[in-house]
């Protein structure tokens, strides 16, 4: 802190101490005992939460359905015959038509769906919380490259351990929309029934967007969209490996790292939205709103860097990261209080921009969320603004290790709720709780995601050691 | 001018003791050495910040944190008021058949108008604390402070060895040494 004392730099090698071992593999433990006590409750004659509504005939549909599509590949006559009974049932469903114009307005939260549907909802948002999580782990050192930013060289280790996450929720994001897909976005199960526009039961807005939201868009794009981030991220990777044994001095490295780092950021901003729309947005297909997808960046952007924080205080709390002191940390409290009130911003702007517009449409995604689950959604930002805000607001809980851990444990929970709460009043409408299989599952993923974090950093010294603005990181100042 | 605090005023200071530097790191080993022998440094001047200073020569934290609070709390009840008299007392308007009486559309309002009185209150009180409003005469010790050499003032107070104090800046890498002596006092 402050000049008049020398600082010596020197490598770090971490070593997981057994009992954060222990302790991660246990809340993986605990987690997987209360997912399974979760699916062995669910009620099979529900859909996951709500007793399913009663006319066996659109259940039947919704079943024969489910099975028609496993066994996909040529199975014309009964595609036909199922078809068929699905266009009645939409008509049936139909039964509230209000205008020609806008097309016919359906509660497309239809609880003719497999008990199942709950868990790959729970595996949709586990693996897409955490791969975006792990995404922002490579935009922030992206960021700090493209900022020329120094004070945070002594850190670098943690966001990039973070991003080395990205491949395993990603597959799980995956096989979650493939097995739940019929049932989780009410455009797939729209897309087998390939109406005409003269078919009772065609939706001119599903069928407009059909050209985006469709089978092949949902699994191919965000491949790709994955595997540049993972390619650009990997090359970063690699520099800054090149550069652990470069010659002191060589900024070669780092050099390349600045135009790596643009070009990712360039790519990210217009490609992150993209997987958001796909994955969650889709959710309520006939809903759209233009900021979802910075919103869902804001989520993800909290929660890595209040990952980041966590485990910074962490490894300084184990005796690491000697060259970290109070103003990193006063600093990365101030990153957190920053980006909670953007997305406190961004948060109440997606309602406020469809409030104003007064347009009906859009509010089938406000409707379900607050008037059936008022606690819900204004706990969401009790937890994820109101409170955070308060207590980042004072300099003293941002220098305090605890508070700043206890805060940043609070967003990642809070966040991951956000998330989950934009996908299930989606998919099950009314009804829908809490229970062992959601803590479950957050807790699994979470103690996965700590432990492969802890024992990424082994794999490296803790210490951007040949970082050209380590020492400037070192002698990092916030000021009185 | 008299409506400012006048202990910011150099002008109503005691005599004061002024050393110039060329180098930060010099200075910061000068300041050390002075605070370690006693002497009270009333600040230092310099054109760019050097990281540190503050700390050694015991700077307490701003109050410009709690100014913008009282900032912000002023422009959010001053839009409070001025939204709630135009859109419920004196002129409502059925826009869409919303309620006529506090909804979202006073949050931005609400939002822009703290931090406008946020912005320009710590604007204002900044350069108020600092002597650096329009039209406030300010004392520089020496020209050169805001260009290229770093400032340091000690006043005096009573049983002050002034010739050891100079002595000292002067050993301590002070290219320059002279003294401050306010006309009115």
């Amino acid at each position: 802190m402050g000049h008049g004392h020398h600082i010596e730099i020197k490598q770090e090698t971490f070593s997981m101490p057994a009992k954060a071992k222990n302790l991660t593999l246990i809340v993986m433990v605990i987690g997987l005992v209360l997912s399974g006590i979760g699916i062995a409750t669910i009620d099979h004659n529900t859909n996951g939460f709500v007793a399913v509504s009663g006319h066996h005939d659109a259940h039947a549909t919704a079943e024969k359905h489910e099975g028609d599509h496993a066994a996909e590949p040529a199975k014309h006559e009964a595609h036909e015959g199922h078809e068929a009974a699905a266009t009645e049932t939409a008509h049936e469903e139909h039964g509230n038509v209000e205008t020609e114009d806008f097309g016919p307005r359906v509660t497309y939260t239809s609880q003719d769906k497999p008990w199942a549907t709950r868990i790959w909802a729970n595996l949709l948002v586990a693996g897409y919380f955490f791969t975006m999580v792990s995404l922002c782990g490579l935009f922030w050192y992206a960021i700090q490259y493209a900022a020329n930013a120094g004070w945070s060289s002594s850190l670098k280790r943690v966001p990039e351990a973070i991003f080395t996450f990205i491949p395993v929720p990603f597959v799980v994001l995956l096989i979650a929309a493939a097995m739940g897909k019929n049932d989780l976005y009410h455009w797939a199960h729209y897309e087998h029934l390939h109406l005409g526009p003269n078919d009772a039961g065609y939706d001119r807005i599903l069928a407009g967007k059909a050209g985006f939201l469709n089978t092949g868009m949902l699994f191919i794009l965000p491949t790709i969209l994955v595997a540049i981030w993972v390619f650009l991220g990997s090359r970063l990777r690699a520099l800054s490996i090149a550069e652990d044994s470069a010659p002191k001095g060589d900024t070669t490295n780092f050099r390349k790292s600045i135009r790596l780092s643009a070009t990712f950021l360039v790519i990210f901003g217009f490609t992150i939205s993209i997987v958001a729309w796909l994955f969650i947005m889709s959710v309520d297909a006939h809903w759209y709103s233009t900021i979802f997808g910075i919103y869902n960046f804001a989520t993800s952007w909290v929660s890595a860097i209040s990952v980041i924080a966590v485990t910074v205080l962490y490894l300084k709390s184990q005796g690491y990261l000697g060259l970290v002191n109070k103003e990193h940390q006063h600093d990365l409290g101030k990153f957190m209080f920053a980006f909670t009130v953007f997305w406190a911003y961004i948060w109440l702007f997606q309602y406020l921009l469809i409030w104003y517009a007064h347009i009906p449409e859009e509010m089938m995604y406000y409707q379900p969320r607050f008037e059936n689950h008022k606690v819900m959604f204004l706990g969401n930002f009790f937890i994820n603004f109101a409170l955070p805000f308060l207590f980042l607001l004072m300099r003293s809980a941002k220098r305090n290790s605890n508070i700043l851990a206890v805060i940043g444990v609070m967003l990642v929970i809070g966040h991951y709720f956000d998330v989950w709460f934009m996908v299930f009043p989606g998919v099950f409408g009314d009804g829908i709780t809490i229970g062992f299989l959601e803590v479950g599952m957050f807790l699994t993923f979470a103690g996965l995601f700590a432990f492969w974090i802890l024992n990424n950093l082994q794999k490296r010294g803790l210490v951007a050691i040949n970082h050209p603005y380590l020492e400037e990181s070192v002698y990092h100042d916030t000021g009185v | 001018m008299a409506i400012l605090d006048k202990n910011l005023s150099l002008r109503n200071r005691n005599k004061i003791l002024v050393g110039v530097w060329e180098d930060e790191d010099a200075l910061v080993d000068a300041a050390h050495a002075l605070v370690d022998k006693g002497i009270h440094i009333h600040d230092i001047y310099t054109p760019y910040p050097v990281h540190g200073l503050d700390r050694i020569i015991g700077v307490k934290r701003s109050k410009l944190a709690r100014v913008a609070f009282l900032c912000g709390l002023t422009g959010l009840i001053l839009m409070v008021t001025m939204i709630w008299y135009m859109y419920v007392i004196d002129w409502p308007i059925n826009i869409g058949n919303k309620p006529v009486r506090f909804t979202p559309s006073w949050i931005p309002v609400m939002f822009e108008g703290t931090v406008l009185c946020t912005a320009y209150g710590m604007g204002f009180f900044f350069f108020w604390r600092n002597r650096m409003l329009f039209a406030v005469k300010n004392d520089l010790l020496d020209d050169r402070q805001t260009d290229d050499r770093l400032v340091v003032a000690i006043e005096t107070v009573e049983g002050m060895n002034e010739a050891e104090v100079v002595e000292l800046m002067k050993s301590k890498g002070a290219v320059e040494t002279k003294e401050f002596q306010a006309v009115c006092k």
